[in-house]
């Protein structure tokens, strides 16, 4: 139900195909590192790992440009 | 603002100097250039051209994420007479390489990160000049830092001619590899008169830059805000809540999206109403909304004209539907744009009157110059029409492939591209039409419709869809059922896993879409008719 740090790489690597170096505070988006069709399959991963239903008005640069962000956000979801 | 066709592409920019030269032009969320700051910094790109040796008529690749930097690489290489191919940022290393050797492109300007796409397999020619946006240090040899440029030295510009070729547009086509559009400058400049006239856009607009410039729609927001001195806000990011925003805070006057943009957009501001008290128009191009998007527009923005467009890469910018139709005429493409020439034409028949189905052709000043080195390409797809010879002559017109549907007032609707048209138990249909009906389910989000090959109907109807949480394929066959007539009801349901994939210009990728869904569903038959033997 928890969704880690270590989690959001492995997918960034994995899945996402991010060959550059990634630590919690890389730009993810403003960076242009991830373009639209990884943010959606990102949210996809999100949503299953977390159990977290993701607004989508809350898709902005504040919950979601770095690993760090995504982490505190699913948290405060409760 | 000046409706004379042969001016070239710096002058489009540099006509602004003597009357608005303080004005800002464009708008990056972390900074803003004057139109005269931003010829000045296109000077010293075209100086450094210069200096690299490259001549007028030397095809620059420009590969920068949305922003002025990318703008600023363009004009710098318009000045000096160089022609601008401009290979959008999503575009893979393999797909870059292969315009790059096929333009025999003499200078690459890109992003530092990007780099790897040019070495090992991918490694261009010793004499490619690049140009590196971005941290100096570590710079591959012979490479130069943009950062380190000299200031322009006031070189005077190349006096291009306005016939001649000023950018090629690769389009990744649904097969082969991509062909490369010749654009004219005359043909952009009339795209941009043209343009402005029918959205009346004026010295106070300021437009929402999200499609790329490496698309005819994308580049014409940039075009005809320079026609007429108003600013470009650029949006590099996609996320629907960060484009609201940036509309917002910038107080945008317009925004032009693609279907698959809208369909994030919409439900967002359904979802949490946002005002944009700036906001004078949207306009759609690039494939049709679907009715259920289509229908919130006017809720979702109540204070904006609704403009539906058509273009074709070939012809850049081809019809619209003027705003006051919108609510009448929900989901047609309009009519021809000023100074086009568009007819819909039956195949050795004439003209299509009202009621009846034809091509779309394109004739007048803004068909392009053909494909980059394909003759017979070119030939193929911009010939004369014997059709409409008593009409043009033997003008050559862009053959669009499109079928389209006169109405009784001339309006035009789009229904298929001529060879995704399925042939199913003795009826044509179309896929838009079976699309329409399944976006109105409240069960997917997006959805393709394609004939497969069947030997007892002709072709079965399937679909490729990404189901909304909560909706499975019974479900979906089951209003199919329901609304549709028995020859329009998919066979087959492919679900698809995670998002479909896009072009690079964010429509659906039909071609990769179909072809995958067809795969899995023959391993699908593979493995059922194993099971019957075991």
């Amino acid at each position: 139900m928890s969704l880690t740090e270590n989690d959001l790489s492995s997918f960034l690597r994995d899945d996402l195909g991010v060959t550059d170096a990634v630590d919690g505070n890389t730009e993810l988006f403003s960076s242009g590192l991830l373009d639209s069709v990884s943010m959606v399959n990102l949210i996809g991963f999100i949503e299953d790992k977390a159990s977290v239903n993701i607004r989508p008005g809350d898709v902005t640069l504040e919950n979601f440009d770095s690993i760090s962000r995504i982490v505190d956000y699913v948290r405060s979801l409760g | 603002m000046t409706a004379d066709f042969d001016r070239n592409m710096w002058e489009l920019l540099s006509d602004n100097l003597p009357v608005r030269a303080g004005k800002t032009a464009l708008v990056d969320k972390g900074r803003s250039v004057t139109y005269a700051e931003l010829a000045a910094e296109a000077g010293a790109v075209a100086d450094w051209l210069t200096a690299r040796g490259i001549a007028p008529g030397d095809r620059v690749i420009v590969h920068l994420r949305k922003g002025i930097s990318e703008v600023v690489a363009m004009f710098g290489a318009w000045k000096m007479g160089a022609v601008v191919v401009n290979v959008n940022v999503r575009w893979t290393a393999v797909q870059l390489a292969y315009v790059a050797r096929d333009c025999r492109a003499r200078a690459v300007i890109l992003e530092k990160g990007a780099t790897g796409a040019l070495v090992g397999d991918n490694t261009l020619s010793l004499d490619t000049a690049f140009l590196l946006d971005g941290r100096a240090e570590d710079l591959p040899s012979g490479a130069d830092a943009w950062r380190a440029l000299p200031t322009s030295a006031d070189t005077p510009a190349a006096a291009a001619d306005p016939s001649s070729l000023a950018m090629i547009i690769y389009t990744s086509g649904s097969t082969g590899l991509p062909k490369g559009v010749m654009l004219s400058h005359r043909n952009i400049r009339v795209g941009a008169i043209s343009v402005a006239e029918y959205l009346e856009l004026a010295e106070d607009d300021r437009l929402l830059s999200v499609l790329p410039y490496s698309f005819d729609a994308g580049l014409n927001q940039l075009t005809t805000m320079m026609l007429t001195g108003g600013t470009v806000v650029h949006q590099p990011l996609t996320m629907p809540a960060e484009i609201v925003r940036m509309a917002q805070d910038q107080a945008v006057t317009g925004i032009a999206g693609v279907p698959p943009l809208w369909n994030q957009i919409v439900p967002l501001l359904m979802e949490t109403p946002t005002e944009l008290p700036a906001l004078r128009r949207i306009t759609n191009t690039g494939g049709k909304i679907p009715p259920n998007i289509l229908d919130a527009l006017p809720i979702v923005f109540p204070n904006a004209e609704i403009f539906l467009m058509y273009g074709l890469t070939e012809a850049f910018r081809s019809t619209y539907l003027p705003p006051e139709r919108f609510a009448a005429k929900k989901g047609s493409i309009g009519q021809a744009i000023p100074n086009a020439q568009v007819f819909v034409v039956r195949h050795g028949v004439g003209i299509a009157q009202p009621g009846e189905q034809g091509e779309l052709v394109h004739s007048g000043p803004l068909v392009s110059m053909g494909y980059w080195e394909q003759p017979e390409i070119t030939a193929a797809k911009i010939r004369p029409c014997p059709e409409l010879a008593d009409v043009i002559g033997d003008a050559p017109v862009v053959w669009s492939g499109d079928l389209v549907r006169v109405d009784e007032d001339g309006d035009l609707w789009f229904v298929s591209r001529m060879d995704e048209m399925i042939k199913t138990l003795g009826f044509r249909l179309s896929p838009t039409e079976v699309e329409d009906l399944i976006s109105q389910s409240g069960l997917v989000t997006d959805v393709v419709a394609y004939g497969v090959e069947d030997p007892e109907i002709g072709e079965a109807v399937h679909t490729a869809v990404t189901l909304l949480p909560g909706s499975d394929e019974a479900a979906l066959t089951s209003y199919c059922a329901k609304v549709m007539p028995h020859y329009m009801r998919p066979r087959h349901v492919h679900a698809w896993q995670g998002t479909m994939p896009r072009t690079a210009s964010g429509k659906l990728d039909r071609p990769a879409i179909i072809s995958a869904a067809k795969a899995a569903a023959s391993e699908m038959a593979a493995y059922s008719t194993a099971d019957k033997g075991s």
